[in-house]
């Protein structure tokens, strides 16, 4: 930072991903509130300490490993060379591009005067960590172990959702030179993803007691504190807009970054460093919301609860493209994301039984499969990278954005990174027998000694008169 | 331990020497506080992990009804 122009430009971008990561803190606020208020009050505390201390599990080994990952595997390894080194190894190699400046060892993970942006960048990242963890935490409250969800929420936070930001969100990922994947503001790499997992854990972990009759009708379960769930809503939504802010870069001169000579272009840009302006994604973020919306409360016959959760629903779906499309598309597009959802969470609850208590799977994950296939086919043709453009399969330049990639892209995050490991984990913390609580205790209550050991001092405390 | 013991000494240095890690023990501690780290998260695993089960098992045995939480709340 030597002159005033660079040294503008690099605090102007620091501060901006500072800025977002602060914002996108509110989803962590948002979703603890939703959650709590979701469930009964014999299981409050134990839901809320559930949920927050994915933080510090989830941050801690965010810093030990998950960086690292999503710095480690965009070529696979060994599946697409690296664009920008042609090294297929970026794990071990020493280009600019290589983990190996983003291991916890490297000083560049501490205060560096040679570098001003990795810990904002590593906190926007690790924020959309929480809320891969925080998703699934929603889905499966009130019979799961604390240790339990503490192992799922770092195997979600800090391994397979870096996993497939390294494959489908970075610059130099796999997906976008075969498949031409296209996810602008994270339909699969977030959100599918976790509702995959989550069912994937569902499906082992099984139903709250007394949600199914004894012929198997599904009985509702509704929040118990609907003006919790709203508030935690409205603040997953402010957080949603500091989420977009993160996936863009704020400023960038696309002509030298493209090899264009002699052309100066400034401009804010996607993740995949393509152009796209805060003002067309901020029409596409409340025409995609208000799309759910308009469509939830039609669907759900204004219920509530899955009124708001349409709203974030319809933004989810038209995510995968709101870098690029028409504000009406984006709106379209999310009220046919939530029809989709909300049929399809009845459907599965009532023929394989599945109990998710908030409807994560379906908001987040079959909301963000369908807005990546619709992505396929809206910007059919666009290039998946401002660097080069080449045919599906090639893998030494970047294929164009088309419905077969964007269909399998959200397979892979849906089922392979999503739904697979998160079976697998659960059966196995299953098998030790240490994924969910004893049935006494879900009956009793999770907070149930808590409350006994408490009830003393209420008591009288509650008598008291001076 | 201090990298840096003087401000304007060090960034009289050369650009690239002023462009690093301040931090204290920089280039002699990494490893050993990232083994720190590790140690600290599986601790802390193993330790709730154990409590939580011990306050399980001893809610288990106590077999409460459903609706029982609801005389430990003095007040609505």
């Amino acid at each position: 930072m030597t002159d005033q122009l660079g040294a503008l430009t690099t605090i102007f971008t620091e501060f901006y991903y500072w800025v977002t990561v602060v914002l996108m803190f509110l989803i962590h606020v948002g979703f603890c509130m939703y959650e709590v208020g979701a469930s009964r009050y014999k299981h409050h505390q134990h839901t809320l300490m559930k949920n927050t201390m994915l933080i510090p599990l989830v941050t801690v080994t965010w810093f030990l490993f998950g960086w690292w990952i999503y710095w480690a595997f965009p070529t696979g390894p060994g599946l697409a060379p690296s664009i920008m080194n042609e090294s297929t190894a970026l794990i071990t190699d020493d280009s600019a591009f290589s983990a190996t400046w983003y291991k916890a060892t490297s000083d560049l993970m501490a205060v560096n005067l040679g570098d001003h942006i990795s810990g904002v960048f590593w906190a926007a990242f690790l924020l959309f960590s929480w809320t891969a963890a925080s998703i699934v935490s929603g889905a499966i409250i009130e019979r799961i172990t604390t240790f339990a969800f503490g192992i799922l929420a770092i195997a979600i936070g800090s391994v397979f959702w870096t996993i497939d930001a390294a494959w489908g969100w970075h610059f130099d990922g796999w997906m976008l030179k075969l498949l031409g994947y296209h996810d602008a503001y994270a339909s699969g790499v977030i959100h599918a993803i976790a509702g995959g997992f989550a069912l994937g854990v569902l499906m082992v972990l099984g139903p709250r007691i007394g949600k199914f009759s004894s012929s198997g009708e599904p009985r509702n379960i509704g929040p118990r504190n609907p003006w919790l769930v709203t508030v935690g809503l409205f603040l997953i939504y402010t957080g949603f807009w500091g989420f977009y802010a993160a996936c863009n870069i704020p400023i960038f001169d696309l002509g030298p970054e493209y090899g264009m000579e002699g052309i100066s272009y400034w401009t804010a840009t996607n993740i995949y460093v393509t152009p796209t302006t805060l003002s067309g994604i901020t029409f596409n973020f409340l025409m995609s919301l208000s799309g759910g919306l308009l469509a939830g409360y039609w669907i759900a016959k204004g219920d509530p609860f899955w009124t708001y959760s349409s709203g974030l629903a319809g933004v989810i779906c038209a995510s995968a493209g709101n870098d690029l499309y028409h504000p009406i598309q984006a709106m379209i597009i999310g009220m046919i994301g939530v029809v989709i959802a909300y049929k399809l969470h009845y459907w599965v609850e009532r023929k394989f039984k599945i109990d998710d208590a908030v409807g994560a799977v379906a908001v987040h994950g079959y909301a963000g499969f369908v807005g990546l296939v619709i992505c396929g086919f809206v910007l059919n043709g666009y290039p998946s990278s401002g660097y080069s453009v080449g045919a599906m399969w090639d893998g030494t330049t970047y294929a164009t954005i088309n419905p077969l990639g964007q269909f399998i892209g959200a397979l892979i995050m849906f089922v392979v990174l999503g739904l697979i490991p998160g079976y697998v984990i659960a059966k196995i913390l299953h098998g030790m027998g240490k994924l969910r609580i004893p049935r006494d205790v879900e009956i009793a209550g999770l907070d149930y000694e808590m409350m006994e050991s408490a009830k003393k001092d209420e008591r009288a405390v509650s008598s008291a008169t001076r | 331990m201090a990298t840096v013991t003087n401000w304007i000494d060090h960034l009289n240095k050369p650009a690239e020497e002023v462009a690093g890690a301040i931090y204290p023990g920089a280039g002699s501690s990494e490893t050993l506080l990232v083994i720190l780290g590790f140690v600290v998260w599986i601790g802390w695993h193993v330790l709730t992990a154990r409590s939580e089960s011990e306050e399980l098992e001893r809610l288990s045995r106590k077999r409460h009804g459903a609706n029982d939480h609801k005389s430990n709340i003095a007040e609505w």
